[in-house]
């Protein structure tokens, strides 16, 4: 009886304070959070790049130097990405125009729309709209996509605000990483020590065998997409820029969930902008039974496939055991990432749970061991 | 009074590398190392702060890596109070103990105690680990000279064992 009443006002004081806590995290999120996701983009980014510098520094001698090289490698690769993505994409986008016309273009909806209609059971023709609003329906749908694009003009410059502070900051962690790291432990009381150094290698390895497991998922996934579109190709899909697709696939592919649908988009595009006006490819059968115009069942069904053998082959050897999550757990952090912070939470949502994994299992430990400490 | 906490994070503002350096020079486990080496090494070495009395480890208590004293004096002890400590050796500047948790999993044989006030370089698994990634030639040449460490000190435990066989009454 005692000894229970100590415990008692200790749980009310850690109540307390938690609540204190959890009050003022909510007063400063809104100012801070902008400058927390730069930093753990920055993180995750340095995670990525580091053993590229340490290998770099290791054969030049020079921190500064590997770092510089590594950076103007990264973002040549991504500025040549970037520029010719919209180069040809304009290129693409000229010819469509020229060769279409409003009427034209509305006919082929229209057509569109009764090749679904007539495809699908009676029950649901019935719960369909006419073929004609739906047809007026996807032009208006397109009018405000182009409307949209001038309002797109200022997301982008916030995008770019951030990108270059990410960039900033990678450069910083990237150069100073082992100092950074070394202040950090430097910082862990004598008692916790072991432990605390443990805890801070684990996440590191969390996090940086996750992410490598998630790049390469990617790249797999952008290589069999690439392969897929061109044995399309072969089939009379007359699909371009497959290997842009293939690789904004593959980036898409990093959200889980929603990612590989996300990464269909582009195809079913292109497809549709090459092929309007075309009587064969509107009246393609998939295996000659499902009506298929423009290819579109045969590109969701080359994506799923694809999606099926990353999801159940790749992913499970290269990124599964990294983490260690039970799928239902990964479930529920991504619709907790997906709630608080969007497509960018979903995409932090499993390594954040990793991190958080280990740091409970230390907990734990220390809990159990702390005796011996 | 010293606060072994702040001394801790502070420590790098005034610190002379090449005191780190001297002392890691003294350590069997880093011999014929070039400078560079050292100086990679020296990247990845913990400096602590301990004060008179403080546990560097407890025995049975998970280990993680070796320490170096780099100034001051350090026991190591069996028995968790004074009427039953047993010292099982003092240490001294130079000096290294705790190698055997770079090897293994199993907890601390033994405690360690500072016996003034010290200052220690520690040098864990994952140092070990991160340096067999970076710096593969540098992480074998630690790992030789560790087998070799041990083996000077199995066969002393090995003489010991015999002399104390040969002096025992039938």
């Amino acid at each position: 009886m005692i000894n229970s009443q100590p415990n008692y006002f200790q749980l009310i004081y850690r109540i307390i304070i938690a609540m204190i806590g959890v009050w003022f995290l909510s007063i400063v999120w809104p100012f801070i959070s902008d400058v927390v996701l730069m930093l753990v983009f920055a993180f995750l980014f340095t995670t990525v790049l580091l053993s590229s510098v340490d290998a770099l520094e290791r054969k030049i001698g020079s921190r500064g130097l590997s770092v510089l090289a590594v950076v103007v490698i990264l973002l040549g690769g991504i500025g040549t990405f970037i520029g010719s993505f919209i180069s040809q994409m304009s290129q693409q986008a000229k010819e469509f125009s020229n060769r279409i016309d409003k009427e034209t273009l509305t006919q082929e909806f229209k057509t569109l729309g009764e090749k679904f209609t007539s495809a699908m059971p009676e029950f649901l023709q019935n719960m369909q709209t006419s073929n004609g609003d739906m047809a007026s329906k996807l032009t208006e749908l397109i009018n405000t996509i182009v409307g949209s694009l001038a309002s797109m003009a200022g997301a982008i410059g916030n995008f770019m605000f951030i990108a270059a502070m990410v960039f900033i900051f990678t450069i910083i962690l990237l150069a100073e990483y082992h100092g950074f790291r070394k202040s950090l432990v430097n910082a862990i009381p004598n008692k916790y020590f072991e432990v605390g150094l443990k805890l801070i290698y684990n996440i590191e390895k969390s996090v940086s065998s996750y992410l490598r497991g998630q790049f390469l998922s990617a790249a797999s996934v952008a290589g069999m997409s690439v392969a897929g579109l061109l044995l399309l190709n072969l089939f009379g899909a007359n699909l371009t820029l497959t290997f842009f697709i293939g690789i904004i696939a593959g980036l898409a592919n990093l959200i889980p969930l929603i990612g590989p649908f996300v990464g269909m988009i582009p195809a079913i595009l292109i497809a549709f902008m090459n092929n309007i006006g075309s009587e064969a490819a509107m009246a393609h059968m998939l295996f000659g039974v499902i009506p298929s115009p423009f290819f579109i069942l045969d590109i969701i069904l080359m994506f799923l496939v694809v999606q099926q053998i990353e999801g159940n082959l790749i992913t499970p050897a290269l990124v599964g055991k990294s983490v260690g999550l039970h799928p239902m757990i990964v479930m529920i952090a991504l619709l907790i990432g997906g709630t608080i912070l969007g497509p960018l939470g979903m995409l932090f949502a499993v390594p954040a749970t990793g991190v958080l994994k280990v740091i409970l299992t230390e907990i734990a430990f220390v809990r159990k061991n702390a005796h011996l400490l | 009074m010293k606060s072994a906490k702040w001394e801790n994070i502070f420590k790098g503002w005034n610190r002379s590398e090449s005191d780190t350096v001297l002392t890691l020079k003294q350590v069997p486990v880093f011999k014929d190392f070039s400078d560079k080496e050292f100086s990679e090494l020296e990247k990845l070495i913990h400096h602590r702060t301990y004060s008179n009395g403080d546990y560097i480890f407890k025995n049975r208590a998970p280990g993680e890596g070796m320490y170096i004293i780099m100034h001051g004096s350090v026991k190591i002890t069996i028995g968790t109070r004074a009427d039953n400590e047993n010292i099982l050796a003092e240490l001294g500047e130079g000096d290294f103990f705790g190698e055997l948790a770079l090897f293994d999993d199993e907890p601390r044989s033994a405690n360690a105690i500072a016996t003034s006030d010290a200052d220690l370089l520690g040098f864990f698994t994952q140092d070990l680990m991160t340096l067999q990634e970076r710096n593969p030639v540098l992480g074998q040449k630690i790992l030789f000279n560790l087998g070799g460490v041990l083996g000077d000190r199995l066969r002393g435990t090995n003489s010991l064992l015999i002399k104390a066989q040969s002096t025992r009454p039938n």
